[in-house]
Formats: C-alpha cells, sequence, structure tokens
C-alpha cells in the first residue's frame, strides 16, 4: 500500500499520533488513511473474487486434475490417484495427438487467411456500393453473424446432403455435372473442408464490419493523391490503404487463429458424432472425445492445459499488440 | 467465443469435480423416486405402459411419486456422469446393453444378486440380454426389452419382379438386382444399407465365423483382419455395392432409412423392427418383413441385439428402486412391451413374430469395459467407409480397424 501524500491533515492520523514514536519516523497509517486508500481495492474485490471463483479456482482443479488418474471410477469414488505427469506423458507420445495438431494447425491456417481475405474484400465492395445495396449487403452480414452455429450447421447439413441436399439439386440443373447424390462428406478433406465453408461464412462479418470501420480512417485526400500520381487500385491499396488498416488486420488475425484453433460446434455437428475420428479430429473435438466421451477426465484435463499454453502463445501476440496501441492513445 | 465453448466445457469438467469433493452422498427423499428412461418409451403406445407400472407399484408404496424423465441416447450418460459426481443420481436409469459394462466395472451400479430372486421371471430371462447386465458373476441390470434387426420390404414391388423372400444372401442378392433393373429410378436403393451401419456389416462378419475381438488370458486381441471376418467384410461390400445406393460414408440415422422408404426410394431396408412404423401412409399396406438370410440357405444372419437394462446406480434407494423395476417388468407389462413391437425379456413370453425370430441367431459386442470407446471413436464406421469408397483394402482397413479396437480395449 503506498502512503497517502497528505495523511497529516486527517483528524484520524492525528488521533494515532499519540504513539510515543518520534514524528519523522511515524508511518502515515491511521484508520482513515487506511480506509482511503483501501476503496479502490475494495471496489475491484468483487470483480476479483468473482473472477477468482469462476475462473481461478476451476482452472486451479483442472491443473490437479491432470496430474491425476480421473476416470469413471474414480468420478464415482470421488478422489483421484495422483500421477505425476502421466498423463502428459501418455498424450504427448499419442500420435493422434501430434496428427490432431498439425491437422488443426493447417486448418486453422486455411481459416483465418480466407476469413481475412475474404472479409477485407467484401469490405472494400461496400465503399463502392450505393447506399442501398451497401445497406442490403451489411443487413445480410448482420444475419450471418447472428445466426446460432447450432442452426447454421443444421441448415447446411441441410442443405449439402446426400440424399435430398438443395445444393446437389441446384449444381445439377445449372448444368455443372452430375451431383445427383454427390458425397460432400466423403473424406476427411471433404469433411474438413466443408467445415471451413461453414466457419468461414460466419466469421466473415465480424472482420468485414470491423475492416469496413477501419477503412473509415483512411484519408480521402491522401488516395486521392496517390491516385492523381497515377497509382494503380492495387498500388494504392498497398501503399496507403493497407499500412493504416494493419493494426486493425493484425488483431483480427490473432483473434481469429484463438477461435478457429479451438472450434468445436461446427466440426462436431456437421461432420457428426457417428463419424468424427482419428482421420478428422480438431483439437476442440479431440479432447471432447478423450476427456468426456472416454470418461478420462484426467487425460482430458491434460489435453486442455496443453491446448491452452497452445493458444497462450498465439495470444501473446495479440496481447502485445493491444498494449503497445494502448500506450501510443 | 469458439475457444471459450471449449474452456467452457473444460470448466464445467472442473466444476464437477468440484461438486464431487465436495457432495456427500445423499440418498433420496423417500417420498418420490426418479427414473431415467429413454425417449423411446414416450411414444404414444409405450407411455401407458410405464403409467400403469407407475400406478402397480404406487399401489404398494402409496404416497411414493414416480418421477419418470425421459433421455436421449446421444446424451444419457453424459448427464449420468454428472450426476454420479454430483451425488444426485436417479434411482432407477435405462441403459442400452452395449453401455453397461463400463459403469458395472467403474462400479456405478448397486449388486442386485440378493434380490434377482423376488424379481419376475428371473429364471427365464434372455440369457443374450441377461449376460449384459452381469459382471464379475453379479446382478447389476435387469433385462428390460430386446429388438431384433430384420428386413422390411415393399411387398407390392417384390410381387411385381416374381420375387419370393430369399431364404439365402444369394438369393437376396439376385432379388436386389433384378430389383434394381425393374424400379429406374435415380437413386433407387434395392435394399437401403447406410454405408457405415455397423451393425449391418458385423452381422456379415458374424455370419462368416468372424469377430471382432476376442479376450486371451485377460488381454483383448482383436480379430477384425482373421480371413474369417475379412471374408465376411468383403461379402457385405458386394452385397452394399449390388443393393445400396445410400451414402457410402453415412450411418443409419442420417438420413433414418424410413425416410427414404416412405419417398419410394427403397425395395427393402435393414434395420430394427419397429422401423415398419414409420415407412409412410402410401405404403403401410405393401410393406412386410423377413428375416435377414445367412450365406448358409435356410439360416438367418445373425442380427445385433440391441436392448436394454435397467440398473440400480449408488445412492439411489434401492428398495423403492427394485420394487419399481418389479412393477415394470411384470408379466402384463411385458406382454404389453411385447405388443407394440419389442422382444420381451422373458423366454416364457416369446412367441413366433419375425422379430423374434431373427432374435434366434445373434450377435453381441465384445463384453469390455472399454467397448463404448471403440463406439464412440467411430474406429468401426471409418473402417466400413474406407472399404467402401476403396480408400484401403478390405484388409488394409481390417488390420488397421483390429489394431486400434485391441488399444482401445486394452486401454
Amino acid at each position: 500500500m503506498t502512503p497517502d501524500p497528505a495523511p497529516h491533515a486527517s483528524g484520524g492520523a492525528v488521533a494515532v499520533d499519540a504513539s510515543p514514536l518520534p514524528a519523522a519516523r511515524r508511518r502515515p497509517l491511521g484508520p482513515a488513511t487506511v480506509a482511503r486508500g483501501s476503496v479502490p481495492y475494495l471496489l475491484v474485490a468483487p470483480v476479483v473474487v468473482a473472477i477468482v471463483a469462476i475462473l481461478g479456482y476451476p482452472l486451479y482443479k483442472l491443473v490437479t486434475l491432470s496430474f491425476q488418474q480421473y476416470g469413471l471410477p474414480e468420478l464415482i469414488q470421488r478422489h483421484g490417484e495422483w500421477i505425476g505427469l502421466e498423463n502428459y506423458r501418455s498424450v504427448l507420445s499419442d500420435s493422434v495427438f501430434w496428427d490432431t495438431l498439425v491437422r488443426t494447425i493447417v486448418f486453422t491456417a486455411a481459416n483465418v487467411a480466407l476469413t481475412i481475405v475474404l472479409g477485407t474484400l467484401i469490405a472494400l465492395l461496400l465503399l463502392r456500393l450505393s447506399a442501398p445495396v451497401r445497406i442490403l449487403l451489411t443487413s445480410g452480414l448482420v444475419l450471418v453473424w447472428s445466426m446460432p452455429a447450432v442452426v447454421a450447421v443444421q441448415v447446411w447439413y441441410w442443405m449439402t446432403n446426400f440424399q435430398n441436399g438443395i445444393l446437389n439439386y441446384v449444381l445439377t440443373e445449372l448444368g455443372l455435372g452430375d451431383y445427383f447424390q454427390h458425397d460432400w462428406y466423403g473424406s476427411p478433406f471433404s469433411q474438413l473442408a466443408m467445415v471451413t465453408v461453414l466457419i468461414v461464412w460466419g466469421a466473415i462479418p465480424f472482420v468485414t464490419v470491423t475492416v469496413y470501420a477501419g477503412l473509415a480512417q483512411v484519408p480521402r485526400e491522401l488516395v486521392e493523391a496517390a491516385q492523381i500520381d497515377g497509382a494503380s487500385p492495387l498500388r494504392v491499396f498497398r501503399d496507403v490503404t493497407f499500412p493504416i488498416l494493419k493494426p486493425i488486420l493484425l488483431i483480427l488475425t490473432s483473434l481469429s487463429i484463438i477461435w478457429d484453433f479451438g472450434v468445436f460446434t461446427q466440426p462436431y455437428l456437421l461432420i457428426g458424432a457417428s463419424h468424427v475420428d482419428a482421420s478428422n479430429y480438431l483439437m476442440g473435438v479431440y479432447v471432447y472425445i478423450e476427456g468426456y466421451a472416454h470418461s478420462e477426465f484426467g487425460r482430458g484435463a491434460a489435453i486442455s492445459i496443453l491446448m491452452l499454453l497452445i493458444v497462450a502463445v498465439l495470444s501473446v501476440f495479440y496481447v502485445r499488440r493491444m498494449v503497445r496501441m494502448e500506450d501510443v492513445t | 467465443m469458439r475457444a471459450r465453448i471449449i474452456g467452457a466445457a473444460v470448466l464445467v469438467g472442473a466444476a464437477l469435480a468440484v461438486v464431487a469433493s465436495t457432495a456427500s452422498g445423499g440418498t433420496q427423499a423417500a417420498s418420490s423416486i426418479t427414473v431415467w428412461l429413454q425417449t423411446d418409451a414416450q411414444a404414444t403406445n409405450w407411455e401407458p405402459i410405464v403409467k400403469a407400472a407407475n400406478a402397480a407399484f404406487q399401489k404398494d408404496h402409496p404416497g411414493v411419486a414416480v418421477n419418470v424423465q425421459y433421455q436421449t441416447w446421444g446424451n444419457h450418460l453424459q448427464k449420468f456422469d454428472a450426476t454420479l459426481a454430483g451425488g444426485s443420481t436417479p434411482d432407477v436409469i435405462e441403459m442400452g446393453n452395449t453401455e453397461m459394462t463400463k459403469y458395472m466395472a467403474a462400479g456405478a451400479f448397486q449388486d442386485l444378486t440378493s434380490e434377482k430372486g423376488s424379481i419376475p421371471n428371473s429364471g427365464t430371462w434372455l440369457e443374450g440380454l441377461a449376460a449384459s447386465g452381469r459382471y464379475g458373476g453379479k446382478l447389476y441390470g435387469v433385462p428390460y426389452y430386446a429388438g431384433s434387426r430384420v428386413v422390411t420390404y415393399r411387398t407390392d414391388l417384390f410381387k411385381k419382379a416374381g420375387i419370393k423372400v430369399p431364404t439365402s444372401l444369394a438369393q437376396f442378392t439376385a432379388a436386389a438386382k433384378k430389383l434394381g433393373t425393374q424400379n429406374k429410378q435415380k437413386g433407387f436403393s434395392p435394399v437401403y444399407i447406410a454405408g457405415t451401419d455397423w451393425y449391418v456389416a458385423m452381422g456379415f462378419v458374424y455370419d462368416f465365423g468372424g469377430k471382432i475381438a476376442t479376450q486371451v488370458s485377460g488381454k483383448w486381441k482383436g480379430t477384425l483382419a482373421s480371413p474369417r471376418a475379412v471374408a465376411g467384410l468383403t461379402a457385405y461390400k458386394n452385397f452394399f455395392n449390388a443393393a445400396s445406393k445410400a451414402s457410402k460414408t453415412t450411418d443409419e440415422s442420417h438420413p433414418n432409412p424410413y425416410t427414404v422408404y416412405a419417398q419410394g426410394l427403397v425395395g427393402s431396408m435393414l434395420g430394427p423392427a419397429w422401423f415398419s412404423c414409420c415407412v409412410g401412409d402410401e405404403y403401410k399396406n405393401a410393406t412386410a418383413q423377413f428375416v435377414m438370410p445367412s450365406h448358409t440357405k435356410g439360416s438367418p444372419m445373425p442380427g445385433f441385439l440391441g436392448g436394454s437394462d435397467l440398473a440400480v446406480p449408488i445412492g439411489a434407494n434401492k428398495a423403492l428402486a427394485v420394487d419399481w423395476i418389479k412393477a415394470y417388468t411384470s408379466n402384463s407389462s411385458m406382454t404389453s412391451l411385447r405388443g407394440i413391437g419389442n422382444i420381451p425379456n422373458t423366454t416364457s413370453l416369446l412367441g413366433n413374430s419375425v422379430n423374434e425370430r431373427a432374435a434366434k441367431r445373434s450377435w453381441f459386442v465384445p463384453t469390455a469395459k472399454n467397448w463404448v470407446n471403440v463406439e464412440n471413436g467411430n474406429i468401426l464406421r471409418n473402417m466400413l467407409s474406407q472399404i467402401l469408397t476403396g480408400r484401403l483394402t478390405v484388409k488394409q482397413a481390417a488390420q488397421s480397424a483390429s489394431d486400434n479396437i485391441a488399444s482401445v480395449l486394452n486401454g
């Protein structure tokens, strides 16, 4: 606690002055001083207590769980057996874990790249549209954004259905080939490609709206000056627009990486509980199957901690960026 | 947000553990009991049987309310895990027969061995079903009902093609080809089988003398790559290619085979006997069932004997729970269950329906405590999709699945 800068003015401090200590050595810690100094801490206390209770304690339990053998028998007896790093050892020596990690990284890279590129392109398109069309497109984007993932999966699954899917029907009717009973979920690659389309579709609105807001900060004069100097549209984007958008794009990329790395709802529901297996696991699905479906809660906790560490490393960049931006403002 | 969903799931897990360490194992107040049944029993012709059992139970226990909660197969185990951790288990729970072993091995249920004698028909229980409720020589699950898999078919189409009910796999294959040439609608399946329907595919394996896994001196050994199992899987592949236009990678609930049937795109389909419920008004009167024939003429193909047991979780009020089970598995209750197309739990009530004839030759999954993990890891489905799409040869896919199964069962 830092000493109050003007303690002697307070009546409470005077009351404490009755102590036999010499005035010069007195520490200004009268009740009122303490009270005043602790007000900010008291004000944040409820929040801190709430965070510790709902985040810190479960996290602590999760860490301890990851060092225990904790399966169904232990769940019933309500205490696990300490096995040190055994869960981590078994996970890290499991080839499924490494395959899943590599697959998830590739998947995340593809999803983030598609999301950012398409989102930015649509934002640039919005700039050039007439007001009514822009409003129409923006409302469409907001509708996409507001659709719950579970509902989106159901609609998407229905459209791409093997037996009666409208996508196969439309593609065939358009004369693009015989898509009758085309199986969009026929291989792990196409399963994950379908998940990618769904995720990118759902994530584009956020990127578009944010980038569009960022584009408003690009000074008109700069763009016009560049155009008068004979710069091509591509050149204008590269040398004028992009540098201004860069901080926004960096943050959007970091956030998208964090989201897509741990994605669960879309792959689990779209591929389906009957079809998620070692050939198409993403990290989110993998930890669910290992932890919950197999009732190996300790092992699941270890995988979660590993995922947490990976995401933490990924988000260091994001946090640093945020801190630096706060310094600027 | 998405990252947070995982975080939330993990936190829930941690929270369960928290609850687990603090809650004391309280038993339910004696004024009511909680029963978890599957939503199947919510059907309009089924629920009256539950209500009748409740009434019979309450005659002996006036004032004790029976709180029946209907669960879905997809997530009832996760919910059950949560109640185990929280000490608020139901008094009676319906368990699928393939789900029992894991929970019996973990000590989730109360031992009912000494009550067995007082439970109706316990001397004549269907052995296939009763076996799923026994572990280490003790009784943990009371057989509830069973269902077998049969062929549901369009009598009008069979008649038009001049096909009689086939009595061997070869005859059925020939009939399928004939139906295929006569019905030219796009997507018409003479025999609709979803590609990864492992209940059907394993029937072929057992029919050819193969097995999924065997236990050798305490250790599980995958046996799907044995010559007999491979012969069965090859027969499945050939039959599928000759007869089914379903997706090679889909399962038997996406879409439900009877939905395709009701659209008029199916000559026959393999599945639980109750499939006849939902074939559509148009074909209701042109639908009948027969027993899936074996590759050996005159014999039925072994079908998966699906079924349920009733178990009493730890922490439950055992006396009341057992009394409710007695009421629900009584002769009159079983007669009613049989009346709506189920196989009763006792041989004393068995008749000669297609369903019951099919049940005479059946197979069951390996009774290993980790079997459920083979199911929810989708090892068999993955193997079937590899085989049917030709990504791997039968032998390669079977070998890889067999190794996986052994490692999961011994894990």
